[in-house]
């Protein structure tokens, strides 16, 4: 070893002791404020007093049987004291201690024989008196994880994800003879449905990142589920681009990046349809299958577009883009039904908003490209607000 | 619900001293009538589990029965041990600077109420202290009976405080009790004997939701609004204002278990019920 190397291994030690200072000054602040026990804070005045309100995350129905599902949201103990059903004291059974400490949840049961298809509200009532409601549209028994009713999601998922993808995706061969020009139309359409798809989605996931606890941070779960989306699926173009001709990527790479794109859309879409039925806050009727179909019949065309230039596209491979585009909607379904939790519904749509909006990227990239006269020409401005029109007009059947 | 399996504070025997009153004193005119009460800020249980930061009259919500003969002189000593000004206003007939509404009495401060008992019947007394609603939803208010010269009937006599808890601050009352506990009277039923006239002071003082109610099972009752006089209504169930009150008379017919509540579905499943046992 030479005396200067050695020098320079001393010299990154020391650089990176130095490094550690601000980390140590950090601790010693803070032990030093802890160690005050909030007495600063009394310079300011007095604490208000915690809202002690309850999350209610979930209300399952079963014959007889109310089950509350509560979690405390607040940095303070929070006590179950009372509990009302519609408006009236009822005895209950917590499973555990009824004192939970900060973001501790609980089960509350109570014997209660509700009225099928009624509204109906919870109240659970802390030591101090406060009341935190939850009112649901309508009782309807909490749907459990049998044969039949896994069958029945899966069958949902099927029919609004897999089977209006495939039947989009039958337009490619007539979608190979267009010409140019029409066929950027039709790409600048998949950008306007996929942009439709992930305002849709990001504004899903604002509201359903409201109904979170507060200290579970919603606005910013949106934008990491969003941005850790996008910019993985970034990786992943490039990827594909590096596989064929090393610049933006066309064809079925491009075709199978929206697929993914809607994919994950479909996820979010099945575990809203899913939750949504659980809770009695939705009519599954055929009407609203039929719509659903109908609006998920776009994103089929969306596929398509991309893989009508270059070589043909076989039959699996076709079915191996709708299976991707169409069946994260069945395990949506699943998990919305079964378990309906808003944080992976918020993370689902964030998801579903970063991958839409990469997607949208990717294709104008392509459409900038291929398209006789660019992105300015009348095909696709008009092919983009078409998609748009489309997907707003056959969303108002869902 | 009957018995253990009822979520109601307080022991066997908590409510007693609300629910009991003193005796009444024979016709005696000028005689003296003695009570302190100081304004205490206390938090109480009033459900299973639940507190509510009161502001009381010596401690309880209701306050302390104050019972008097007709022309007895009444000598109240008023103490605000309390945290806001308070007063307290009693119904009744009385010279305007015994009204407890101009002699804002600070915290600290103390201030003698003296005034002839009159006229005999079942009355009460609150806060006037503004805002009016705070202070009485609060838990300052009580039971006042002034006996008629000539003695009524002897009988087993309860006083009966009707009134609500808004605990979450919504306007809005999240229980509802007789003498401050939720569903105490179904969890220890009040017991009395067959032979013997059941008499209650009955007084409404509910904020909020004002109209309040009482509903006894499988019996009548003779009622006298406000107790002042001899006419009475016979029925089961009667209807009170916040303010109202009067005396119901119960001779029962047969013996067992008695339900009573008010006839608010509503006020009875959020602790406005309870039962007589009634004994040979």
């Amino acid at each position: 070893m030479t005396t200067e190397s050695a020098r320079g291994e001393g010299g990154a030690v020391r650089r990176s002791l130095i490094a550690l200072i601000p980390i140590v000054l950090l601790v010693g602040v803070v032990s030093a404020f802890l160690a005050t026990g909030g007495s600063l804070v009394g310079l300011l005045g007095q604490n208000p007093p915690q809202p002690d309100v309850f999350d209610i995350r979930r209300v399952e129905f079963e014959p007889g049987e109310i089950r509350i599902k509560v979690t405390n949201p607040q940095t303070d103990d929070l006590t179950i004291a009372s509990l009302t059903v519609d408006d009236a004291i009822v005895p209950f059974q917590v499973d555990g201690s009824k004192t939970l400490k900060r973001l501790r949840s609980a089960t509350i049961v109570v014997p209660y024989q509700w009225v099928e298809d009624d509204p109906i509200s919870v109240g659970v009532t802390s030591s101090n008196g406060i009341e935190t409601t939850e009112d649901i549209a309508a009782a309807v028994e909490t749907p459990s994880a049998t044969p039949a009713s896994i069958l029945g999601y899966g069958i949902i998922g099927f029919l609004v994800g897999i089977v209006p993808v495939a039947l989009g995706l039958a337009w490619l061969p007539s979608l190979r003879r267009v010409s140019k020009q029409w066929l950027s139309a039709f790409m600048a359409l998949t950008a306007g449905l996929l942009t439709f798809l992930a305002v849709e989605a990001l504004a899903e996931a604002l509201e359903l990142q409201q109904s979170l606890p507060s200290p579970l941070g919603g606005t910013g779960l949106v934008l990491l589920g969003l941005a850790a989306t996008y910019l993985g699926l970034v990786l992943v173009s490039r990827r594909f681009s590096a596989r064929g001709s090393g610049g933006a990527i066309g064809g079925l790479s491009l075709a199978m990046l929206v697929a993914i794109g809607i994919g994950v859309h479909n996820l979010g879409e099945g575990l809203a349809i899913g939750s949504s039925f659980a809770f009695g806050e939705l009519t599954l009727g055929t009407f609203l299958i039929v719509g659903f179909m109908i609006h998920n019949v776009t994103e089929g065309i969306g596929i398509a577009a991309p893989a009508a230039r270059g070589v043909t596209i076989s039959f699996g491979r076709a079915a191996a883009l709708a299976l991707i585009a169409g069946a994260p909607a069945i395990a949506g379904a699943w998990i919305g039904g079964f378990t309906g939790s808003d944080l992976l519904g918020v993370l689902f749509f964030a998801a579903a908003a970063g991958a839409a909006f990469q997607v949208v990227i990717e294709v104008g990239r392509y459409v900038a490209r291929t398209a006789p006269g660019g992105l300015s020409s009348p095909h696709v401005i008009g092919g983009f607000v078409a998609g748009l029109t489309v997907m707003y007009l056959t969303g108002l059947l869902a | 619900m009957m018995g253990d399996a009822v979520p109601a504070p307080g022991n066997a025997g908590a409510l007693d001293v609300l629910t009991y009153p003193p005796p009444a004193l024979a016709h005696s005119p000028g005689r003296v009538r003695r009570y302190d009460l100081a304004a205490v800020d206390r938090d109480i249980e009033i459900a299973q589990g639940v507190t509510f930061p009161a502001w009381t009259y010596n401690g309880t919500v209701p306050g302390p029965v104050i019972r008097a003969t007709e022309d007895d002189t009444l000598l109240v000593n008023f103490f605000n041990g309390g945290s806001h000004p308070h007063t307290i206003h009693f119904h009744g007939i009385h010279p305007s600077e015994m009204d407890g509404v101009f002699q804002v009495v600070e915290p600290g401060q103390s201030f003698t109420y003296q005034f002839p008992a009159r006229p005999y019947g079942m009355h009460l007394y609150h806060c006037h202290a503004t805002p009016l609603k705070k202070h009485i939803h609060k838990g300052l208010y009580g039971a006042f009976i002034i006996d008629p010269p000539k003695p009524r009937r002897p009988a087993q006599e309860i006083v009966m405080v009707l009134n609500g808890f808004d605990t979450d601050g919504d306007g809005e009352n999240n229980f509802y009790t007789v003498n401050g506990l939720t569903f105490y009277f179904a969890k220890y039923p009040i017991r009395v004997r067959r032979s013997q006239t059941v008499r209650i002071y009955l007084a409404n003082l509910t904020e909020f939701d004002l109209i309040n109610s009482f509903h006894l099972h499988g019996e009548f009752f003779r009622y006298y609004p406000t107790g002042s006089g001899d006419h009475f209504e016979y029925t089961d169930t009667v209807m009170l204002c916040q303010g109202q009150r009067g005396i119901i008379e119960i001779d029962f017919n047969n013996t067992g278990t008695f339900m009573f509540h008010a006839h608010q579905s509503e006020f009875t499943e959020l602790g406005w019920m309870g039962f007589f046992e009634v004994v040979d």
